[in-house]
């Protein structure tokens, strides 16, 4: 006897119609057993019970129907799923959307829908260029996800669409907010009048989500990838991108976010600025400040800086926000906490930018810090595997990655890194980012809860205390639980920071020793 | 444009005080529901054949299948105006607010006792099977299976909470949760019906239900579906549909006739929902009954 | 900047290439998304990749471009008529007594499948060039036979295709270009020699196929002046719900109806007249080998057009699927396996019994009717296994590889749109999105015939090695 699955996703019938759609699949001559049910664990764990488990039904959700049947063989279940599907498009027919045509090429679906007006480009690099291309060539705007893609086929891209007037986010762009929309990793944040044009993806995510907790919101977010301020790219994307949002009437702010550009570029790029007609903050994380200030930009030297420079350009009254000063008490509380040994930071972060930020901070009081980013090629990690003094590891960087999904997805390099770092008894401080929004893991603190709290009670044994920060990136808005996350960090005991800047600087000042 | 009837005092609330956006979540013959940008809970639009409930309006049609309406169509509410995408815009106007207030727990409970016999004995006889009352022919094990996990598991809950072990009775609590078939699965429709008993105010059990029912919500949000869980959590709180109230007060009174008329409505509620609901109101009196030191 | 203020303006409506996952997001957001369905082109193959990108190269695109123009309108504008009937030994070209024309690419008799070897050694019988079908075989294994593509011939062969010297065969004249293309008579359905059937009630049928049946369509049509207009029928046919390989009910009605006053008016007797009805009336497949000669009539026309991807022959010896692109002139074949059919089977068969897919009738989908058209035909959906939107699916996808649609030939159900022509090899691999062909199914062993049908794809070998030739030939 056979079982066989099939999931439809996020599918809703009321409980008469299921009911009888289950009595008619269990009519199906094919059929030995039908069952038609919502996916939710409990069901799941009554098919464990009665032998209906298959690894489909172990991957449904809660909102998923699952139809499993049993039957003799492949071919019948085969026919019975046929059948069972004719019951429900029968039920369906008549409510077939758009959606439900396919498509296989670009040409063909921009050229049925002549509405549609981007492009989500999410393949392997090896493919990705020509995919842009096509839906350049059909004059959408393309957000490009994909990495692994030569500057060749960059630079050609972005040309293409400098030329047609089209935006060409990415390659390896990750975040874009356009048009009230969150596109690929991004968190639902208010509408506003700020606008960000931002070559590092959790930098702009950061600086939007101060922005809106400071009750402002954002016009447009565009990603430019990770590549454009470089020598080669020339910044095409960042200049085009600044020109639009000094077009666009709702913008009244702007601000721009990437690491230090390359020197030309960033001439190039200050040089736009300073004819802009829109106030614009500037941070390049770890940048220099006097040639910002020069070009008559407002010069931001962490991100909730940048967010609130970029508030109060907006019309905030300074007075009425709550800017989240550092906690002064809780520093010195800690510091008695930790022994002379304990001495480090352990910076693990899924948030390149996060990473970057963080180590920065820590640069301004030590010389010892390390990491897989580091510009400076002395103090890059020599082993990934293994930490050194401060060490900063951003998990998002290939090397980390190996095939696997990005760590906002798939928490399991990271958590491994965590379980050691937490047993080094020269370990003042772990921090971290858990980032939510669109895109990212369901639970990023849950992933990581079990752990934690192992970790401290293990550290208590041995007679230390484990000092752990978390950060929660998102909004009260995403579709994650965001006071839920928080609300699982303090539960663990964990230092709940209020922005990736307080994260930084408070991991920085707990392992300060003797002032 | 099609007028609301009567709706949810809350619901009209939030459309009054806010800024209220949503989408079109999921599509039924007689009901639609939004889901709140804002807040995040789901929101239901239903024809006026059904009965007042939490976070509900009703309108003034038949069905809700005519307008094309499709799931993700846009939501939003502009003064007294609720537009879903240009199919469909409801005028709320000529709006009755409706409050849904539980009553209290009876200082005699005689009458009561008599009544829920009553009940226990109607619903064994005409309650729908599937969930929480066995079929006497099962047609698959996934639903023989059901019907004892569910038996099991609302045996163990009984034994703790008449005993008063609330920490140890809320893990067969949860393991209810998302239990069944059915697009509100009978372990949340009986919950439900639990929820609502111990929300009665002056019921032995009350100062517990705080703890019981926050808790198992807690757990619940990951554990079944959307809509289920939007219903347990207005349960949580006493937000129960019209028909679940009336059969409370119904409860209360001696009227035999008003009794199985009441009943007679929750037990047509979806498939076996209102029969799973009616268990559960059955299984939270008689362990209020009994956690009161007065045995049934 | 005026498209970024427009998108900035609207919201974004998005075509979602790769994760889905995003696609969910941006539904839950409440936008629009269409969510395509992307494999990797050439199934991630560098030197596919590279052809297709030499064929995006501006110069040779447009050089592409217009030959492909041509030879879709070279389809289009064909208009196949049926002049006459004839014994094939009389105008087959290259035809002897001991040729034996067969389905698909080139094979030899070793290489054949069982209905093939069935179909040949009945044919060699027939002929009389042997007593039985054992020595048949001998004489099939001797080199004395002559064994040719029905294709290198001007020809299509139905299923195994065997096509003999004494057999008769439609004449199909292309009023348009002047060309002709040959195909011999349905011989009906089941068991019969094309299916690899051959015992004495199949040769039986054969001779009077020669005898009677054949001499009074070939007089019959010797008094019809004008021919008849096959182009028209097959659209007429599509409106009444024929998709012209599978189902040919309606086909079969109006050619027979066109037939019949000149049948009438021949010398033969009331009997024999009566017995060609019966047989006519006796299965609805008659009017089948005729909608492929007309296709091959036109495709004939669009073949050898220099520079051109379109693909103008799709055909199956039972072992190997061969195809044939007008830029590549005459006889050059690219083949891979042949494929299974899946479909329903008639009782008693399993789907292990199966012979692989075998004919040359998928010339029908190669000129954008049989599969291509199943949105035109919603009665015989549950042959192909699925629903009436499935068969409109069908329909729709291949618009997705074909270069543009026949306005002459049209489906109502799809408000009118022209039948999918033009079968482009680049965007076969590009999206790998193969031609639906709809078939029947042989059994697998020589002498049983007919057991089901079903649909089935041709082997993605065979485009890759067409787009490689191309690719260098293309300059």
């Amino acid at each position: 006897m056979l079982v066989q699955a099939l999931i439809k996703p996020n599918t809703y019938f009321d409980s008469v119609s299921l009911m009888s759609l289950s009595t008619k699949a269990n009519q199906i001559e094919e059929v030995e057993q039908a069952i038609i049910a919502m996916g939710t664990e409990m069901n799941k764990e009554v098919m464990k019970n009665v032998g209906l488990m298959t690894p489909e039904v172990e991957t449904a959700g809660a909102s998923d129907l699952i139809i499993v049947v049993k039957a003799t063989t492949d071919e019948l279940c085969e026919t019975a799923f046929e059948r069972i599907n004719e019951l429900f498009t029968k039920k369906n027919s008549g409510k077939k959307g758009k959606n439900d045509i396919k498509y296989s090429t670009i040409s063909s679906a921009a050229g049925s829908n002549p509405e549609a007006n981007l492009a989500i480009i999410a393949v392997n690099g090896a493919y990705a260029a020509r995919e842009a291309k096509k839906a350049l060539e059909n004059d959408l705007h393309v957000m490009m996800f994909s990495d692994n893609v030569s500057v060749e086929d960059e630079i050609e891209l972005k040309k293409l669409a400098h030329e047609k007037g089209l935006l060409m986010m990415g390659p390896d762009c990750g975040t874009a907010i356009i048009g009230n929309t969150a596109l690929c990793f991004a968190n639902a944040v208010r509408k506003g009048n700020i606008g960000i044009v931002g070559a590092s993806g959790t930098g702009s995510q950061e600086v939007s989500v101060r922005i809106h907790e400071f009750g402002y919101g954002i016009s447009q977010l565009i990603g430019t990838g990770g590549r454009d301020l470089k020598e080669e790219v020339g910044g095409i994307m960042m200049l085009d991108g600044i020109q639009a949002l000094e077009d666009d009437e709702e913008t009244k702010v702007i601000v721009v976010v990437s690491k230090p550009p390359a020197p030309s570029v960033e001439e190039k790029v200050l040089a736009k600025i300073k004819t802009c007609k829109k106030p614009v903050v500037v941070w390049f994380i770890g940048g220099n400040e006097e040639k910002i200030t020069e070009a008559g930009a407002h010069f931001a030297k962490m991100s909730k800086e940048a967010a609130l420079k970029a508030v109060l350009l907006a019309g905030a009254d300074e007075s009425k926000l709550n800017k989240r000063a550092l906690n002064i008490p809780l520093i010195e509380e800690v510091r008695t906490k930790l022994t002379p040994e304990q001495k480090y930071i352990r910076g693990l972060f899924s948030g390149g930018t996060l990473a970057d930020e963080a180590m920065h901070a820590a640069m301004e009081k030590f010389d010892n810090v390390y990491s897989n980013i580091q510009r400076n090629p002395e103090y890059r990690l020599k082993d990934r595997y293994t930490s050194q003094d401060h060490t900063f590891i951003d998990f998002g960087d290939d090397e980390y990655t190996q095939g696997k999904p990005h760590p906002m997805i798939d928490p399991s390099t990271r958590l491994e890194r965590f379980i050691q770092e937490a047993k080094d008894p020269s370990v003042g401080v772990i921090v971290m980012d858990f980032v939510i929004g669109y895109g990212a893991h369901e639970d990023p603190v849950g992933a990581f809860l079990p752990a934690i709290i192992e970790a401290k009670q293990q550290a208590e044994q041995e007679g230390r205390h484990l000092e752990i920060i978390g950060y929660v990136l998102g909004t009260e808005l995403d579709p994650q639980d965001y006071e839920e996350q928080i609300n699982k960090l303090l539960a663990a005991e964990v230092t709940h920071a209020s922005s990736m800047q307080n994260a930084g600087l408070l991991a920085r000042e707990f392992v300060v020793k003797g002032e | 444009m099609i007028n609301a009837i009567s709706g949810d005092s809350d619901f009209i609330k939030e459309m009054n005080n806010s800024l209220f956006t949503g989408f079109v979540h999921s599509t039924f013959n007689r009901t639609l529901n939004i889901k709140c940008f804002e807040s995040g809970d789901l929101f239901t639009i239903a024809c006026r054949k059904l009965d007042n409930g939490p976070n509900t309006l009703i309108v003034n049609v038949d069905n809700m299948k005519s307008g094309k309406i499709e799931v993700n169509d846009r939501v939003r509410v502009v003064k007294n105006l609720l537009f879903i995408g240009d199919k469909l815009t409801i005028s709320m106007d000529q709006i009755n607010e409706w409050e849904g207030v539980l009553p209290s727990y009876p200082s005699n409970e005689e009458i009561l006792k008599r009544n829920v016999k009553k009940m226990k004995d109607y619903i064994n006889l005409h309650g729908v099977g599937g969930g929480m009352k066995k079929k006497i022919i099962t047609e698959n094990p996934f639903e023989a299976e059901v019907s004892n996990m569910l038996e099991k598991r609302t045996y163990f809950l009984m034994n703790e909470l008449v005993a008063n072990r609330i920490s140890s009775a809320l893990p067969h609590a949860v393991s209810l949760v998302g239990l069944g078939p059915g697009l509100t699965p009978s372990g949340d429709d009986f919950l439900t019906g639990l929820f609502t008993i111990l929300n009665m105010k002056n019921s032995p059990l009350y100062p517990n239900k705080k703890l019981i029912c926050e808790e198992v919500l807690r757990k619940a949000k990951t554990l079944t579906n959307d809509i289920s869980y939007m219903t347990l959590k207005k349960a949580a709180i006493g937000k129960v549909r019209e028909s679940l109230i009336t059969l409370l007060n119904s409860l209360l009174i001696e009227d035999d006739e008003d009794l199985i008329l009441s009943l007679n409505k929750l037990l047509n509620i979806g498939s076996s929902s209102g029969t799973d609901i009616a268990y559960g109101i059955v299984f939270g009196m008689e362990a209020t009954i009994r956690a009161g030191g007065k045995v049934c | 900047m005026s498209r970024i203020s427009d998108l900035f303006k609207s919201r974004p409506h998005v075509i979602n290439v790769g994760i889905e996952s995003f696609k969910d997001d941006l539904l839950q957001q409440g936008s629009e998304v269409i969510h395509l369905e992307w494999t990797p082109p050439g199934r991630g193959n560098p030197a596919l990749i590279a052809a297709l990108d030499k064929f995006e190269n501006p110069a040779i695109l447009e050089k592409i471009e217009e030959a492909n123009k041509l030879a879709v309108e070279r389809i289009i504008n064909s208009q196949p008529v049926l002049i006459g009937y004839d014994q094939a030994i009389n105008c087959v070209p290259g035809m002897t007594k001991t040729t034996i024309l067969h389905a698909g690419p080139p094979i030899t008799w070793d290489k054949m499948n069982g209905p093939m070897k069935g179909a040949v050694t009945g044919a060699i019988v027939f002929e009389g060039l042997a007593k039985d079908v054992e020595e048949a075989a001998k004489l099939a294994a001797s080199g004395e036979i002559t064994f040719s593509p029905c294709h290198e011939h001007n020809c299509v062969g139905s299923m195994a295709g065997v096509t003999s010297a004494s057999m008769f065969m439609h004449i199909v004249e292309n009023k348009t270009y002047g060309n002709i293309a040959y195909t011999n008579l349905s011989e009906q359905l089941a068991k019969i020699l094309r299916m690899g059937a051959n015992d004495q009630s199949v040769i039986d049928r054969l001779i009077w196929m020669r005898d009677v049946f054949g001499p009074i369509l070939r007089d019959a049509m010797r008094l019809n002046p004008n021919g008849i207009d096959l182009r028209l029928m097959l659209a007429q046919a599509l409106h009444m719900g024929d998709e012209c390989h599978n189902r040919n009910v309606a086909g079969t009605t109006l050619l027979i109806q066109a037939l019949t006053p000149y049948i009438l008016e021949t010398d033969y007797t009331i009997q024999q007249k009566k017995e060609v009805f019966e047989f006519v009336a006796s299965s609805d497949y008659f009017s089948g080998p005729t909608w492929m000669a007309m296709a091959k009539c036109a495709l004939d026309a669009a073949h050898g057009i220099e520079n051109s991807t379109v693909v103008t022959t799709m055909a199956r010896n039972g072992v190997e699927f061969g195809i044939r692109v007008s830029g590549m002139p005459g006889n050059t074949w690219f083949t891979g396996p042949a494929q299974k059919v899946i479909g329903p089977m008639f009782a008693g068969y399993k789907p292990e019994d199966s012979g692989l897919d075998i004919g040359d009738s998928a010339i029908t989908e190669t000129y954008g009717f049989g599969g291509f058209a199943m949105a035109t035909a919603p009665a015989i959906v549950a042959l192909v296994g699925g629903t009436p939107d499935d068969a409109i699916g069908y329909t729709t996808k291949m618009k997705e590889i074909t270069t543009t649609e026949n306005p002459n030939v049209t489906i109502p159900v799809l408000d009118f749109a022209g039948l999918p022509t033009g079968i482009d090899v680049r965007k076969v691999i590009q999206t790998g999105i193969m031609p639906v062909i709809n078939t029947a199914i042989a059994h697998k062993d020589a002498g049983i015939g007919m057991i089901g049908a079903g649909i089935t794809y041709p082997p993605v070998e065979a485009f890759e090695k067409a787009m490689l030739a191309l690719s260098e030939n293309i300059q």
